[in-house]
């Protein structure tokens, strides 16, 4: 409790403190997987079979197979090995994952992704602006910048490794591409699950939240996937770009394109929301989100004040609930 | 340093025009504080200081040492800042060296008044045990732990909670027979003296980041300033010392306005700090 309690960096007063004590307490009562879990130096019964296969994080000592890392053991036929909580990330194929580029290199841009190695979007896996299926040209890669630069965030799908061992990317359709307009928020990857839909458009706010499977989470106001008002927006941008070399009116443009507060408004509260939902260490879905959103509205929380201890013990005692509910359901 | 895209960045300049900021603070208010206070056994005073993902920690020794023949009555004081490179990666090896030599001249500024130590926020007269012969050398050194903006609010605080939690041993002095000697010094390792710290300020940043101006920036708004103006301001709502980073020039009258406020934010961001202490102290009593 007390490294929980480190953790958050919260100072609670002594009501707070036994309100979230038992809200963490019953949810640690409430998941069932507490036998398959190990700490370092563990033991895993493995019933003395003969051919047992020993994967990752697991060793052999005095005859006894033990866990050299902590987190869930897992069989898969013969093959006993243990995932590992709060580990980096780890893609797989078809992960949509959001990162930002860090080098704009011959044909290709490398991205940071909170994997181990960088990954790589090559120009010829994505689509052009000009929505044009043809052979990249020496032009088109002289142009590169004019479609993604240093630091800009990007969002795309894991296409798969190479012989090599590199890994790539595609953005072959329109919903990918650069994210502009918002912020990006950086939580552990093991937050975020795997799910049919890491693209949400969040209506009642209009607020575009993109989960990505690397726990790189953009809040952002919302973009219309319409297919040419997006190459328009981008063109646009371009002629802005070329505005603003030649000075004059930039201050006005600018203001032009801000984001309106009440969608600023919305964005923060719900970036704040999912921090406090990391912070805390809860799963993040578009549902439980949206939930503490709603929540935080309804309790007229101030949007600075979702990150504030009052708000972190009823966000816990929320999620009790919330899963009680579930498993009256499911029983 | 943080890479941040230009759509990004215009999102935060946006937001501080609009007055609500990426993580739904107004200009002109600070993350939350929290405080802890005896982190270091060995230490006279140590403190902890969080604000938001920033992290510092600061140490206080006080040895004895000779006041310098300038200054007979006054005690010394040095303060060194070392930035981690736990903190950030640009920090490693030598690399966190201009930044720790600036912080610790902007606090050697803000606190410890001018050459002569006089109008220094720490009492140096009361660290004189015997004029011109002994007097306690007071070492502040402090430690970036994890940067996100905003050091040397953060510092400066950690500073003014270790010198409440510091206690200066008591010391009986026994006179040699000539007055050019040494004198004995005895010092009692159970009577500790409080340090009277009611005059050390608290420093306020406020940053300029466009047409406006923020308190406690993070560090992806910092990479956006284009100037910062660091005013530390102690109990009575005085001005204590002033510094000024960042290249850009700044009008006259918007610094004038910048002080105001800062002593305005001082009072806050003072008695918020009292109260974090009061209750650091209620539980390190606990424990």
């Amino acid at each position: 409790m007390t490294t929980m309690q480190r953790e958050l960096r919260l100072s609670l007063n002594q009501t707070q403190r036994v309100r979230l004590q038992s809200a963490l307490q019953q949810l640690e009562e409430m998941t069932s997987l507490a036998s398959a879990i190990t700490v370092v130096a563990d033991t895993i019964p493995v019933n003395h079979e003969d051919s047992i296969l020993k994967g990752h994080g697991t060793s052999d000592l005095n005859g006894e197979v033990v866990a050299t890392l902590c987190g869930v053991v897992e069989r898969v036929n013969k093959l006993v090995y243990v995932r590992a909580q709060r580990a980096r990330y780890k893609p797989e194929v078809g992960d949509i994952i959001v990162g930002r580029v860090i080098e704009v290199a011959p044909k290709r841009w490398r991205l940071e992704i909170n994997f181990s190695q960088d990954a790589v979007l090559m120009l010829s896996s994505m689509n052009l602006p000009d929505g044009l299926q043809r052979r990249r040209t020496a032009v088109d890669e002289l142009n590169m910048r004019s479609i993604f630069v240093e630091n800009d965030v990007i969002c795309a799908e894991v296409r798969g490794f190479q012989h090599d061992g590199s890994l790539h990317l595609q953005a072959r359709s329109q919903k990918y591409g650069k994210l502009e307009r918002g912020m990006l928020l950086t939580v552990p990857a093991y937050l975020v699950k795997r799910r049919k839909q890491h693209f949400h458009h969040l209506e009642n706010y209009g607020v575009d939240l993109i989960l990505g499977s690397n726990g790189f989470i953009w809040v952002g106001e919302h973009v219309d996937m319409n297919g040419e008002n997006h190459i328009l927006a981008d063109q646009v941008s371009r002629e802005d770009m070329a505005d603003k070399s030649c000075v004059g009116q930039v201050t006005q443009e600018v203001h032009e394109r801000i984001t309106p507060l009440e969608i600023r408004t919305h964005i923060c509260r719900v970036a704040n929301s999912v921090r406090v939902l990391s912070a805390l260490g809860f799963n993040l879905t578009v549902e439980v989100i949206v939930d503490t959103v709603e929540a935080s509205i309804s309790l007229n929380t101030d949007i600075k004040d979702i990150l504030a201890a009052e708000f972190y013990v009823q966000t816990a005692e929320r999620e009790v609930q919330r899963r009680v509910s579930l498993s009256r359901k499911k029983g | 340093m943080v890479g941040l895209s230009a759509g990004e960045k215009h999102f935060i300049y946006g937001g501080i025009a609009q007055d609500l900021r990426t993580d739904g603070r107004q200009r002109l208010h600070y993350r939350p504080i929290s405080v802890e206070i005896g982190v270091i056994p060995q230490a006279n005073g140590s403190s902890r200081v969080r604000l938001g993902a920033t992290d510092v920690i600061v140490s206080i020794k006080a040895e004895l040492g000779r006041p310098s023949s300038l200054h007979p009555d006054k005690g010394k004081v040095a303060i060194f800042i070392d930035c981690s490179p736990t903190a950030a990666p640009m920090f490693e090896g030598r690399g966190g060296e201009e930044l720790s030599s600036e912080l610790s001249l902007a606090l050697q500024r803000c606190l410890l008044g001018g050459r002569s130590g006089a109008g220094a926020g720490i009492d140096l007269s009361s660290l004189v045990i015997v004029e011109g012969k002994v007097c306690w050398d007071l070492y502040i050194d402090g430690l970036v732990v994890s940067s996100d903006g905003n050091l040397l609010d953060a510092l400066a605080a950690a500073i003014k909670v270790a010198l409440c939690n510091t206690g200066i041993p008591k010391t009986t002095v026994n006179l040699g027979a000539s007055p050019n000697d040494q004198p004995d010094v005895d010092v009692s390792d159970e009577e500790f003296l409080q340090f009277d710290t009611s005059g050390v300020p608290v420093i306020v940043t406020l940053t300029k980041v466009g047409r406006h101006y923020i308190v406690d920036a993070t560090s992806e708004e910092e990479s956006q300033m284009s100037s910062a103006v660091s005013i530390s301001v102690n109990r009575h709502g005085q001005i204590c010392g002033l510094t000024k980073r960042g290249g850009a020039g700044l009008d006259p009258s918007v610094i004038l306005d910048m002080i105001s406020v800062a002593k305005h934010v001082g009072e806050q961001l003072m008695s918020s700090l009292d109260s974090e202490i009061a209750a650091a102290e209620a539980s390190a009593e606990d424990q």
